[in-house]
């Protein structure tokens, strides 16, 4: 089943650059290499290039079925699975998505409270935070890329501010290199896709691209640019870090920050949070995006009061997050979630596909 | 207006009730010469006709013995287009726009309309609000004619059209459309034309009237057409494929559809060259960032954040600011209050008080209010720096709006320090994102990334590596000009 889209709400395939990598950096760049270090220590910056490949697996998986549906995930359930049963996943696909935006606004939202303001209130910079959003997703898919754009381009200046902790690293941290057995690495695996959770959002804007096939190689690229960021990061992290350090270090981005000095400015963490703020906008506004495009797809209902409702529900729900291990324990839920709905069920779901394609055209 | 209207119920609806009417007013002139070899009527407006052209170009042909009717006269008047009518609508819109009418006997149903209207106009000038050292110093008067006259100058090709419309119930205002056949893209031109037929008002003033009304956003504080006073610039972007609208009796020249980044554009750009139009540029574009952010950022430093202050800087700000009764938000409110207070005072003012009053507020109030403890003189250095910073833009209106959106952020610096300014700047980034102007997107060629257009954005690269249009405009003919320098040197010595 096609979904059309009038030509004006189309972006230019080169732009799935953006919109992958912006989904990919979010809040867990603040903190994943304590994750991923637990296990395999020195090796975590192997680690970061498998998970970083098998990535590219999946998404090769999602372009084949999106390119033969002409549509997005919606109607790939609707022809595999049915209206009812396809529905049902889709729904539940949308409440990932929405608690996937909550989860990242509140993490985020944590590390305000930790770093910065440590008696501020959740629900004022949720809400403030939310209308911006609903304000930004009001304009558009178009509109929403725009700020995958330049929540990638503006903030890229951090990207130098990362080579100031070299000045006291050791680079004999990065030996002995290959000293930790597979299913050490297998595991570390695991926890480092959950840093490149995010492209799974494709399934939803993917007929939005003009040309929708050629936007692939854009999408990889995007991935790939994902991977170069963390693979640069873990590896000044490691040599910066000593093991035992870093397993003590929660924000472990945030710390080497700590070592930024300008002769105007000390304590650079505040201005890399500050600037975290545009970082994660992208995040919460495409996710937030999908969630209520999901909804008018499913329940032929206005997209603008799906999102209303979907935000509304938002703003109710972060406040009652509200200590370390909450935030915590739903982080952990929903990227649970995404990993299995990524490697679990995207491959079942590539082989359903095409079992029912054959089916149905025999038939 | 009200007398005539077409298909009223009025019984006798002829030519000589509508002059029998028109004498009413005190500066209508209706006479009868019947001494004349053929006796005839006169009438006009005296205060919309050119006195010399009647007594010159007209009352003379009509002493003349061989005119016996109005045919005979229209040959014989050395003005062009004498029209000959008795359609009462184009016979009273005429006489309104300066015609003489010249009736042979006062009870005929027809007349000749002969143009002979005043132009009373300014004298072309210097640009005073986009003045640039080099280059052309003409600006645009409050003549229409006068101005399509500078921009055809500059343009002499059959190719420049020009539409015109009558907008406004009362102040029946001529506004004129700009283009270049098959350079300006066809959908552009299409939808000014629309928002400009579709026009409903009683009385346009000023080109700002037309330019909020046709604007894609009227709710934005960005200015979502650039107006300028300088017809270079009009033959300029007409060149480009941009679309002007010139309306009578306002000195500014509206062009659109427009980017955000041509509003930080000066004309002089392109009349130095490219290495430093592009340095001038950039500084230009800083000092934007910086007027938008610098009290701001220091209210949120202030108030939130004294850890990001280096120690040495620290003892500066400390000492400045240890007498000071009030918070860093209600210091820096005052003081860009002042400086606003200031502006507007001297913009109101004649030239000269506004002078006077200028160095009383900024040097004897700035320095008082400093002595007298009520503000740090690190903060007055910063808003006046700030105030200054926004005067940069060369499109007035802009540097308005730059003004307006910096207490949004001061207001969001008080209540959450950085990450407030970051919120605040996450809104402007979506509003700017979501705006168009004419349809076309705003941030353009940031988003939707085009680099071919960054040749002449935050830098203005040499004329010949521009030899395309901006693909914003879409413009049909996209190659502005070909073919290489004369003399390009192969290699060296040779």
């Amino acid at each position: 089943m096609k979904v059309d889209l009038k030509e004006q709400f189309l972006i230019s395939p080169s732009l799935a650059f953006f919109l992958v990598h912006s989904m990919q950096i979010g809040v867990g760049v603040l903190g994943f290499q304590r994750y991923v270090a637990a296990m395999v220590e020195q090796d975590s910056w192997i680690t970061v290039l498998i998970a970083g490949a098998t990535v590219h697996v999946i998404i090769w998986m999602m372009y084949k079925m999106l390119n033969k549906e002409k549509g997005d995930l919606i109607s790939i359930h609707e022809s595999t699975f049915g209206k009812w049963l396809g529905g049902a996943l889709s729904f539940l696909f949308m409440i990932y998505l929405i608690a996937l935006g909550t989860t990242v606004l509140r993490s985020f939202i944590e590390v305000i409270q930790v770093w910065m303001f440590p008696m501020i209130k959740t629900w004022p910079i949720a809400l403030v935070y939310l209308i911006s959003v609903y304000y930004i997703i009001a304009g558009g898919f178009r509109t929403v890329t725009g700020v995958c754009f330049l929540g990638v381009v503006i903030p890229l200046y951090l990207v130098f501010t990362f080579l100031a902790p070299l000045e006291f690293s050791n680079y004999r941290n990065l030996l002995p290199i290959f000293d930790h057995s597979v299913k050490e690495l297998a595991l570390s695996v695991k926890t480092m896709t959950l840093s490149y959770l995010g492209f799974e959002l494709l399934l939803i804007y993917y007929p939005f691209f003009k040309k929708p096939e050629t936007s692939q190689k854009w999408f990889h690229y995007g991935n790939l640019f994902t991977m170069f960021l963390y693979l640069y990061l873990m590896l000044i992290t490691l040599v910066y870090f000593t093991p035992d350090h870093l397993k003590r270090t929660i924000w472990a981005t945030l710390t080497l920050w700590k070592i930024v000095r300008f002769p105007f400015v000390e304590r650079f963490e505040y201005i890399g949070i500050a600037s975290w703020v545009v970082v994660i906008l992208p995040n919460i506004c495409l996710a937030f995006w999908a969630a209520s495009r999901t909804a008018k797809r499913l329940f032929h209902v206005k997209q603008k009061k799906a999102l209303g409702f979907i935000l509304l529900l938002s703003v109710i729900a972060t406040p009652f997050l509200k200590d370390r291990q909450m935030i915590d324990r739903l982080n952990s839920l929903v990227s649970e979630f995404g990993f299995y709905f990524i490697y679990g069920y995207i491959p079942i779901l590539f082989v359903c596909y095409y079992i029912m394609t054959k089916v149905r055209k025999k038939a | 207006m009200k007398w005539f209207r077409k298909g009223s119920k009025q019984e006798d609806l002829s030519l000589y009730n509508l002059i029998q009417h028109f004498t009413k007013s005190g500066d209508f002139i209706h006479f009868h010469n019947p001494q004349s070899p053929k006796p005839y009527w006169i009438s006009y407006y005296g205060s919309l006709v050119d006195a010399e052209i009647v007594h010159r170009d007209i009352l003379p042909y009509l002493q003349d013995p061989n005119i016996s009717g109005y045919e005979d006269f229209q040959s014989a008047v050395p003005i062009e287009k004498v029209e000959i009518t008795s359609d009462l609508e184009t016979i009273q819109k005429k006489m309104l726009a300066g015609s003489v009418l010249i009736q042979f006997s006062e009870n005929d149903n027809k007349g000749a309309l002969v143009r002979a209207e005043m132009n009373k106009a300014r004298e072309v000038s210097i640009p005073e609000e986009e003045f640039s050292v080099v280059g052309p110093k003409e600006s645009f008067v409050e003549s229409l004619t006068t101005n399509l006259n500078l921009i055809r100058k500059r343009l002499p090709i059959p190719q420049l059209a020009i539409r015109e419309f009558t907008v406004g119930t009362l102040s029946q205002t001529r506004v004129a459309v700009l283009f270049i056949e098959e350079i300006a893209n066809e959908e552009n031109i299409n939808t000014v034309l629309q928002r400009i037929g579709d026009l409903k008002y009683h009385q346009i003033l000023d080109s700002s009237y037309i330019a909020q009304m046709i604007s894609d956003n009227e709710n934005s504080p960005f200015p979502q057409l650039i107006d300028t006073e300088r017809p270079d610039r009009v033959a300029g972007v007409l060149a480009e494929g941009s679309i002007v609208i010139l309306v009578d009796g306002s000195p500014h020249a509206l062009i659109g559809p427009t980017t955000l980044v041509k509003f930080f554009a000066a004309l002089e750009d392109y009349f130095i060259n490219w290495q430093l139009a592009s340095a001038l540029r950039v500084i230009r574009l800083f000092s934007v960032s910086f007027s938008i952010l610098v009290t701001p950022v220091y209210v949120a430093v202030l108030t939130y954040h004294y850890e990001l202050i280096p120690r040495d800087l620290m003892a500066t700000l400390v000492s400045s600011r240890s007498l000071i009764p009030l918070p860093p938000f209600l210091e820096a409110v005052i003081l860009e209050l002042t400086i606003e207070l200031l502006r507007e005072a001297g913009a109101r003012l004649p030239t000269k008080v506004g002078q006077t009053i200028g160095i009383v507020g900024g040097i004897v109030i700035g320095t008082a209010s400093v002595e007298a403890g009520l503000t740090s003189n690190v903060l007055l250095i910063i808003v006046a720096l700030a105030a200054l910073a926004s005067f940069t833009t060369p499109v007035y209106k802009m540097g308005n709006s730059i003004r307006l959106i910096r207490f949004p952020f001061l207001l969001l610096a008080e209540l959450w320090g950085l990450i407030g300014i970051a919120l605040a700047f996450a809104f402007l980034m979506g509003h700017l994102l979501r705006l168009t102007s004419f349809g076309r997107p705003y941030m353009e060629p940031i988003y939707p990334p085009r680099l071919e257009d960054l040749k002449d954005a935050f830098i203005r690269l040499p004329f010949k590596m521009q030899p395309k249009r901006p693909i914003e405009l879409q413009s049909p003919d996209t190659i502005m000009f070909s073919g290489k320098k004369a003399q390009e040197m192969n290699d060296i010595d040779e």
